[in-house]
């Protein structure tokens, strides 16, 4: 037996199969039976780690489910974790190994987006599957080998903004921007240009780095321009930092945060500043209406104790995407022919969201819901009457 | 035979980037044997690295071609940095040197080119062996250098600057070849690196490469150049180890191994001196039955 | 104007942090002779310390910051005892060995820190902590950014006292000089290095614990963005009079958020490593440094 193999975490139990252990004829039609394998790169440790766990339960509690719910039969997926501490070399390493092991039969990934585009080219050439669990640049998915199950925020960033502006109609705004992230600087464009052509002047742009930890001269400096509300385009410890920066301050007004607010992790952390905020949300464990979101949070809660959160909900689409694909395969799957049937999905079957939908091998929901933390915790939908 | 294959497969990245570590392990050995502490090495490698990968970007020539470029670009740089930084004291030295490196990051983030935070997809590479062959090339120079006059002369430099330069050795000179030998290697490393990551990110060149290759070299012996290689094997296979055996400390496991070595072994695994007394010793044991009778005494000084 | 001057005076206050931690720093590399790049984790882990006993043990702010404290220092004890003590037994190496075996602690410190974090970034519950603002003038003054400054001149003072006006401070000068040449006449080396480490993990775990308030970030990079910046005060300021680093660290704190304001924020820390690089070639003691003295 190859050796690397026992490099599976405990957090899996696993069993190790190899494809095709089932001497059994292939029925003519349906998935044969067996484990599955799908290379899962983790980001459990590193500066995004938070993130990083909530993918990989809302993973883990899709591959039972699958299995409880016989949604594909007799067979199951096993997921084979392999640590990147959100590290480049570290990835291309776990993706090269994963690659080499002929039982995976897909792979996943990422929440950095450069990371994301420097594993691309692997996979393409290597020719397995690559679904995208966090990464949140456009562009990525390049059908029929990569897919994201990432809800993109920016245009969930502008219909918040527009959101906000039709109910409080403020003269001018100012932006808080994490200067060195590239896609928070594209959400920030695209909504200033929305906000400007509705009338709301921009006061100006002050630029924060997204390894920063001290926001007092920003906040400063967003209240000195005198706006009638501040937008945040920063990644989580930023954000926090610049919201309670301005709350300590004394800054009465509106903030408009972003999708970074939503996990229950930043409502404990940064308690009543974060009261108010307005934010847009895809999935929210309190806001679940439908009965697969409804089951979803209930057996994560039971199993891991907390509530899920978006990025929970995208790494458990990411396995049921997957086991999609390998429902409309005969016989025993193979990397081909899961990367065929991947690209003829264009809807989901069993998600989270009330809705959803692949388009280029992108995730996207229809919808936007914009909402704010109350003072207990719980996600509510925003109203202006603060 | 398959399996075989696919254990190649799985662990070709690791072994590429065990060998793109020697060099950058190599290029701080190179100032460390004429007795100089400097961090420099990153600044090279990002120096070599960006402009090899914007020379292949730009023109498309053949990555190999640019390898020398690199190697250029690392020497220029380091002779304008051995110029400035030699006239400081060895311990203002190491601490320029880790200040160039946090400037070297604020540089690549805002110089156009770089492509700043995001990084830069790197679209081509170079096959296993050409790695291999590249470190054989290095190895060879680095060998015949430390039996070479060159060789003899940073050994005398770093043991005692002062006694060396009554000698008739310049130590300026020699510490400013040292200086550019290993701006040359590191300036390779870089590109290399490149190559191998098919990626570069402002975090790509930073302060834990630094702090590792120190490690890689004093856990692999400080004092000879084959040290600087089995060190930097040493350091890329144990986070891969580690994390298979105890995932959630495995940086701890760094970190752990590195104290073990400066308290327990100090001079590191393959020491020239240890080596050399240890033959003398059985040398002597071996001539003692013989020359009982000889005035000299045998046995180890 | 209003805007300079509470730009001015945030300058003042993360000033401060810089030069309490770099306080620390600097008494050990005058003293001990050690560049330790483990002394940002002091920070982190005092700030850990403290957080946990707010959470945990449900002390109130003074408190909890003694506890940090005294975390700081008694963790700056260990690691002296355990990674630089056996080097001292042994000749030679000098400060290259040091230095690699501080970068060893400062890897099993920084990870410890991020398991115990949960690799997240924490914050401290808003009531365990004075956060009032007072207004003067209209500018808002948080209270623990009037506590950081008062804090640092404090702990300035008292430590310029003790090494210049003390017999202990007398005997630290000597130690750092010459440790041999210090116990021939009548000093123990060791029990000086004891005391003198945890002063310094004690200093730095106080700026630890401040710093973690007032960001909002208690985690391992707490620590390391204090590491960077106090070293900074250490050689700007001159390493071996504490007044020097005080003055440097805040200069450099009000220096960062002025080109934050004004300049632009991308350029805030290429600015304090630009003027270390400068002063490390032209001018390596510092602004009040005595003149060099070089180590053997």
């Amino acid at each position: 037996m190859q050796k690397w193999q026992k490099q599976i975490s405990c957090q899996v139990a696993v069993a190790l199969f190899t494809l095709g252990m089932q001497v059994g004829p292939a029925s003519a039609q349906g998935l044969a039976p067996g484990e599955y394998k799908v290379g899962f790169i983790t980001e459990n440790t590193g500066a995004i780690a938070s993130a990083g766990q909530s993918f990989w339960n809302g993973a883990q509690l899709a591959a039972e489910d699958v299995k409880a719910k016989k949604y594909l039969g007799d067979a199951s997926i096993v997921l084979d974790p392999k640590e990147s501490a959100s590290d480049a070399a570290r990835s291309i390493q776990a993706m090269n190994q994963f690659i080499a092991d002929r039982s995976i039969i897909a792979t996943t990934c990422c929440v950095l987006s450069p990371v994301a585009g420097a594993l691309k080219p692997i996979v393409v050439g290597a020719k397995i599957p690559l679904v995208i669990f966090g990464a949140t640049a456009s562009g990525l998915p390049q059908p029929p080998w990569i897919y994201s199950m990432t809800i993109l925020p920016g245009p969930k960033d502008i219909a918040t903004a527009v959101k906000v502006a039709d109910a409080l109609k403020p003269k001018t705004a100012a932006y808080i921007l994490a200067a060195d992230n590239d896609a928070f600087k594209g959400r920030m464009a695209a909504t200033q240009k929305t906000m400007e052509g509705k009338g709301v002047a921009t006061a100006g742009v002050v630029s924060v780095l997204t390894k920063d930890t001290d926001f007092t001269g920003a906040a400063t400096q967003a209240m000195g321009l005198k706006p009638d509300v501040i937008l945040i385009y920063a990644t989580q410890q930023a954000a926090a930092g610049a919201i309670t920066a301005l709350r300590d301050r004394g800054y009465k007004q509106t903030i408009v945060g972003n999708d970074v607010l939503s996990p229950a992790a930043m409502f404990q952390k940064m308690g009543p500043t974060v009261v108010g905020v307005p934010f847009p949300v895809s999935f929210s464990a309190s806001i679940a209406d439908t009965p697969e979101a409804k089951a979803f949070v209930s057996s994560y809660e039971t199993k891991f104790k907390v509530q899920p959160d978006i990025y929970s909900a995208q790494g458990y689409q990411v396995v049921w995407f997957i086991a999609q694909g390998l429902k409309s395969i005969s016989g025993a799957p193979t990397r081909e022919s899961l990367a065929t049937a991947l690209s003829k999905i264009t809807n989901i079957d069993h998600q989270v969201y009330g809705g959803q939908q692949i388009k280029d091998g992108q995730a996207e929901t229809a919808g936007t819901l914009v909402v704010n933390w109350s003072a207990d915790g719980k996600l509510v939908p925003w109203t202006p009457a603060k | 035979m398959q399996p075989l294959v696919d254990f190649w497969n799985a662990y070709r990245s690791t072994l590429t980037f065990a060998l793109v570590n020697s060099f950058f392990a190599l290029s701080t050995y190179a100032v460390l044997s004429v007795g100089i502490l400097s961090f420099a090495t990153v600044t090279f490698a990002a120096f070599g690295g960006f402009l090899g990968v914007r020379l292949v970007l730009q023109t498309g020539i053949d990555p190999l071609l640019a390898l020398p470029a690199a190697a250029a670009a690392g020497a220029l740089l380091s002779y304008v940095i051995a110029l400035i930084f030699l006239r400081l004291e060895s311990h203002w030295m190491a601490l320029a040197s880790l200040a160039l490196i946090l400037i070297t990051r604020v540089l690549i983030i805002n110089v156009p080119g770089t492509g700043g935070v995001n990084g830069l997809s790197v679209p081509v590479t170079l096959p296993f062996f050409m790695f291999a062959l590249v470190l054989l090339v290095a190895i060879i120079i680095f060998w015949r250098l430390s039996a070479s006059w060159y060789g003899i002369a940073a050994r005398a430099v770093r043991e005692d600057a002062a006694v060396a330069s009554t000698l008739g050795i310049a130590p300026r000179r020699i510490q400013t070849v040292a200086f550019v030998i290993s701006g040359a290697v590191g300036g390779l490393g870089g590109m290399l690196l490149a190559l191998a990551l098919q990626y570069l990110s402002p975090d790509t060149y930073f302060v834990n490469i630094a702090f590792t290759m120190i490690a890689a070299v004093v856990l692999g012996g400080s004092y000879h150049w084959a040290g600087a290689i089995i060190g930097a094997a040493v350091f890329t296979a144990l986070p891969v180890i580690a994390q298979a055996i105890i995932p959630e400390f495995q940086d701890v496991a760094n970190g752990v191994v590195l104290l073990l070595i400066m308290i327990f072994l100090p001079r590191g695994l393959i020491d020239p001196r240890a080596i050399r007394l240890h033959f003398a010793a059985r040398k002597a044991v071996a001539q003692a039955p013989r020359d009982a009778t000889s005035p000299a005494a045998g046995g180890a000084p | 104007m209003d805007l300079f001057l509470q730009q001015l005076i945030n300058g003042l206050a993360l000033g401060s942090l810089y030069a309490l931690f770099g306080l620390g720093f600097g008494i050990v590399f005058a003293t001990l002779g050690i560049l330790n790049a483990a002394h940002g984790t002091y920070a982190s882990w005092a700030a850990i310390i403290a957080l946990a006993a707010v959470e945990r043990l449900n002390l109130p702010f003074i408190p909890a910051l003694l506890a940090g404290i005294f975390g700081g220092g008694l963790l700056a004890l260990v690691v002296d005892q355990v990674a630089f003590q056996p080097l001292r037994r042994r000749a030679g190496g000098g400060m290259i060995s040091a230095l690699i075996t501080s970068i060893a602690a400062w890897i099993i410190l920084d990870s410890l820190a991020g398991t115990a974090t949960g690799h997240q970034s924490l914050s401290f519950p808003r009531d365990s902590y004075p956060d009032t603002i007072f207004f003067v003038g209209g500018i808002p003054l948080p209270a623990i950014q009037i506590i950081t400054v008062l804090s640092m001149l404090v702990v300035t003072v008292s430590l310029h006292l003790l090494i210049r006006r003390s017999r202990f401070g007398s005997a630290m000068r000597a130690v750092g000089w010459n440790q041999t040449a210090a116990s021939l006449g009548g000093v123990n080396p060791r029990y000086v290095v004891v005391i003198t480490a945890f002063l310094a993990g004690a200093t730095s775990g106080f700026a630890g614990v401040l710093g973690g308030i007032s960001t909002n970030n208690v985690s391992f990079h707490l620590g390391e963005g204090l590491m960077l910046k106090g070293f900074a005060a250490v050689v700007v300021g001159g390493y071996d009079d504490v007044r020097g680093t005080a003055v440097a660290g805040v200069a450099l704190g009000v220096l960062e958020v002025m080109t934050a304001q004004y300049l632009s924020s991308g350029l805030r820390d290429g600015i304090t490593y630009a003027l270390l690089l400068g002063f490390l070639l032209l001018r390596p003691r510092g602004l009040f440094g005595s003149a060099g003295f070089s180590r053997a």
